[in-house]
């Protein structure tokens, strides 16, 4: 598949995937995967586990990673690696977790799997001091640099109402299969930063984003390209300062963990877990008007569990 | 007498020492050299000097002592061994070599010592630097000038080739190493840079170590204190035949092989000659008590040996100009031109004495001092001068910034302890993992000239970083604990609120907030639901992450303004660590 197809083709997918979202997928009886069980549900929410426990727990009944990769595809993961501070700080991406989810990622047949972040902080110390690019190397996946301007790729953005084109990481261009893995994290101007938030981190100019309506810019990027999945880590949340903070004291251990293909869903349960209305934050607003998932929870089939 | 050794042994010394600092200057920590780097460092002549009077008298800057007596006792091996631009010259010399034919290889001894010249220069330097600027150190100290060709010439040339093997092995599926990322100096900086690779080049395959022996401060200073070295490079009187080998092989053209005569302020102890001589007949001998047996012209001389290096080894800067006069009012005669030495001596007061008048100014024009003269209509880079054409704030970041202070890297302490013991030699610019610390060219006067700042706009300083407060040699930068740096202000922000996106858009932004470490910049309810930066500047450390972050343009809406003195932020309160929530409930 050239690059063409592959964005012709995924404009239709898109487009059809909207249409269904915005007809049928709207009406709960109707949803394809209505029933309940394991694999049938929008999002899944856990609370009261260890990371990894919650997050095995919680892909159990999203029906496996089976079922988001098929053998040897190519699967990129977007931690939260950005800021140059220690995991027990909880500004990053719990590193457990990205471990285990390249693990599951090979265990599920991915031909390979690997993380990347366009970090605020210095690439190199954010990598290493976040624990991330440790954890994804020894876990049998790769940590890519994403600090070069050569590894990044013009793409138009259909629908977009600002952000109509960004510069965006090659080898996700490249990658089939698409997993975000934001942590829930409090954030000093768009309120809260969780999964739509985090694809900041796989363009190049953000300061675009910040200059041309940024909850417009977030929502529209989404248009792109939505996650196959996204696989929030709630279990330390930044509770205020966000998104660096500036000690322990900011945060508050939930113990949870959010998973859901939808991306504006899991970023409305996310912030009901920071105690915000999603309606109140733009860009979980204008990313329902758009289509791109839905804001209302109530129409969702939620898989809840407490540990 | 002769020993065929001490070549070998100078040349694997230099060596070492030559690649251990090409590596931390190049940022490659190659074990087991990265081991010996402070040790090194320490040795370096004028960098250990201003260390000392950096740091109050540390015992980490006596290198400069350990110099002075090594050329005291065995002459000026400190040029050939511990200098790297030495060694570069070696290296020069070497390849230079290779294309030309086996005559034109050789050296002739020169009895025109350049004493004015190589004097004059040293004593300004000297001059200038007892009036407060290190003008003509930054520009002339072989350290600082290694250090100047590495960072801007050969880092880009070693990373070009670094990146390429990475991108070959990327092209291959292979991700084992990372690239590094390409930050060239500013173009006035780098001009310099090659100005001073090409003299450094030309002068060393033209004329050997001819840079050391008329430009080089530090050779000038060791030439007089290594003048009557305790043991020093002597033909045998017996031995040698006067076949000029040795002359041919003398980089420095010091070695007068007729006479029987070696010119110490001028030989930095390469040893070739000892090497080249089949008959043994040049080697080092101890000087006491061997002075009658000298030439005529030299008996003179040897006699003040004795007491002259005390004089000169105390303290190379104040007195050795003197030393070096007198010097060379008795060395005349014999080295050919003796045609007038008292109105050389003269001329040379004279030229002193004007230079010293005029050149006094220079450590007074600061940049900050030219800025305050204008204040009306100064504005920080001089970017825009004109404040009758303000932009009425339409668009963001349209408001030109007031004047701007630069910032100088933590533990500096103020411009002053900066200016005044920085010598330029961007070891902290290749250091800095973020690239925030860039050589200027005139932010901070001629007083700090090409002296490195802090540049907001490439990017800014790491919160947890304390890098640059490690490597730098000289004690500009003092070394900081990451806690001490946490808490050192060397800038503060400061917020035009009428340029910021959040006032002319309407829209959210908030990006100098996410980049505080400190908080200093918190963002703050605004109208209809939109949040705006509100500055809190004791808690600010000047890292210039707001700025660097801030999207506005031309202008920034929110920026660093540069502390003279570096002062104390306030500590974030800590109020323990996280809260627990045991809620098993979900809130949907």
């Amino acid at each position: 598949m050239n690059r063409r197809q592959f964005l012709q083709k995924g404009v239709l997918y898109s487009a059809l995937s909207s249409l269904y979202a915005s007809t049928l997928g709207r009406i709960p009886a109707l949803a394809l995967n209505s029933s309940q069980g394991p694999g049938k549900y929008d999002l899944v929410a856990v609370r009261g586990g260890e990371v990894v426990e919650m997050y095995r727990r919680a892909m159990q009944e999203m029906g496996g990673m089976e079922r988001y990769i098929k053998p040897g595809q190519r699967v990129a993961l977007k931690p939260n690696a950005s800021w140059d501070v220690p995991p027990e700080r909880a500004a990053n991406t719990n590193p457990e977790l990205m471990a285990a989810i390249v693990e599951d990622c090979l265990k599920a047949g991915a031909g390979s799997v690997f993380a990347f972040d366009h970090t605020c902080d210095n690439w190199e110390r954010s990598y290493a001091n976040s624990g991330v690019a440790e954890a994804v190397r020894a876990a049998g996946g790769q940590m890519l640099h994403a600090n070069m301007e050569r590894d990044y790729t013009e793409v138009a953005i259909p629908g977009a109402k600002r952000l109509t084109k960004a510069k965006i990481y090659q080898r996700l261009l490249d990658a089939d299969v698409f997993i975000n893995i934001p942590v829930l994290k409090h954030h000093a101007s768009t309120t809260v930063t969780i999964a739509m938030k985090n694809l900041m981190g796989v363009v190049w100019d953000r300061r675009f984003w910040h200059r041309n309506d940024l909850h417009q810019c977030i929502a529209d990027f989404c248009l792109w390209r939505r996650p196959d999945l996204n696989i929030v880590d709630a279990y330390l949340v930044m509770t205020q300062n966000g998104p660096r903070g500036t000690s322990t004291a900011d945060l508050t251990r939930m113990r949870s963990m959010l998973v859901s293909s939808d991306i504006v869903a899991v970023d409305a349960a996310g912030a009901m877990l920071l105690g915000h209305e999603p309606g109140n934050i733009a860009h979980l607003r204008i990313g329902d008007e758009m289509k791109v998932g839905r804001i209302r929870l109530e129409d969702l089939h939620i898989r809840r569990l407490v540990l | 007498m002769g020993n065929k050794h001490w070549k070998k042994i100078r040349i694997a010394l230099s060596l070492v020492i030559f690649f251990t600092l090409l590596m931390m200057f190049l940022g490659i920590g190659l074990w087991p050299l990265n081991r010996m780097e402070d040790l090194f460092l320490r040795l370096q002549l004028i960098p250990s000097i201003l260390r000392f009077m950096a740091l109050f008298f540390s015992a980490s800057a006596l290198g400069f002592l350990l110099v002075i007596l090594l050329t005291a006792l065995f002459g000026r091996v400190y040029c050939s061994s511990i200098c790297p631009l030495g060694t570069l010259q070696d290296i020069v010399i070497a390849l230079a070599g290779r294309f030309k034919g086996r005559k034109g290889r050789r050296f002739h001894f020169t009895s025109n010592r350049k004493n004015i010249l190589r004097y004059s220069i040293m004593g300004l330097c000297i001059l200038l630097w007892l009036g407060g600027s290190l003008f003509l150190v930054n520009l002339l100290d072989p350290f600082s000038n290694f250090g100047k060709i590495s960072v801007s010439l050969l880092q880009p040339a070693y990373i070009w080739v670094h990146n390429q093997l990475v991108f070959t092995l990327e092209g291959m599926d292979l991700f084992w190493l990372f690239p590094l990322s390409m930050h060239f100096l500013p173009w006035n900086v780098m001009a310099v840079s090659v100005v001073i690779m090409l003299t450094v080049v030309v002068m060393a395959s033209w004329r050997g170590r001819l840079f050391c022996n008329t430009i080089c401060p530090a050779g000038s200073a060791l030439g007089l204190i290594g003048n009557r070295p305790l043991y020093r490079i002597r033909f045998s009187e017996t031995a040698c035949t006067g076949c000029r080998r040795c002359e041919w092989v003398c980089k420095a053209e010091c070695l007068d092989s007729r006479n029987r005569h070696v010119d110490h302020s001028r030989c930095i102890n390469c040893f070739n000659c000892f090497a080249s001589c089949p008959q043994g007949g040049i080697g080092y001998a101890y000087s006491l008590g061997t002075k009658a047996k000298r030439h005529t012209p030299q008996a003179q001389n040897t006699l003040q040996a004795v007491d002259s290096p005390q004089d000169g080894g105390n303290l190379p800067a104040g007195s050795s100009a003197t030393t070096g006069q007198s010097t060379q009012a008795e060395n005349r005669p014999q080295t050919g031109n003796s045609q007038q030495p008292a109105r050389v001596e003269n001329e040379k007061r004279l030229f002193l004495l004007g230079a010293a008048g005029s050149l006094l100014a220079i450590p007074f024009l600061t940049r900050s001092s030219m800025a305050q003269r204008g204040q009306g209509g100064g504005r920080g880079h001089g970017r825009r001068t004109d404040d009758e054409h303000i932009v009425p704030a339409s668009k963001p970041g349209m408001i030109p910034i007031e004047q701007q202070y630069p910032s100088t890297p933590p533990g500096s302490i103020s411009h002053d302890h900066f200016t005044n013991h920085c010598v330029a030699c961007y070891l902290c610019v290749s250091a800095c993992p973020t690239k925030v610390i860039v050589p200027s060219f005139y932010a901070f006067g001629l007083k700090g000239f090409m002296q490195p700042r802090m540049d907001f706009h490439r990017s800014f300083c790491n919160y947890d970083c304390v890098r640059c407060t490690e490597v730098c040699p000289t004690g500009a930068i003092t070394r900081q604990s990451e806690e001490e740096k946490q808490l050192i202000q060397i800038g503060v922000v400061r917020f035009l609120v009428e340029s910021c996106i959040v006032t002319v858009d309407g829209t959210d932004c908030g990006a100098c907030s996410e980049h505080c470490p400190t908080k200093a910049v918190q963002m703050v309810p605004y109208r209809d639901g939109l949040f705006i930066p509100e500055i809190i500047p004791s808690l600010c450390v000047g890292c210039g992450a707001c700025e660097f972050a801030c999207p506005t343009e031309p202008y920034k809406a929110i920026y660093v303004h540069g502390r003279k003195v570096h002062r104390k932020a306030r500590m974030i309160e800590d109020r323990g660590g996280p809260r627990e929530d045991d809620t098993d409930d979900f809130p949907f």
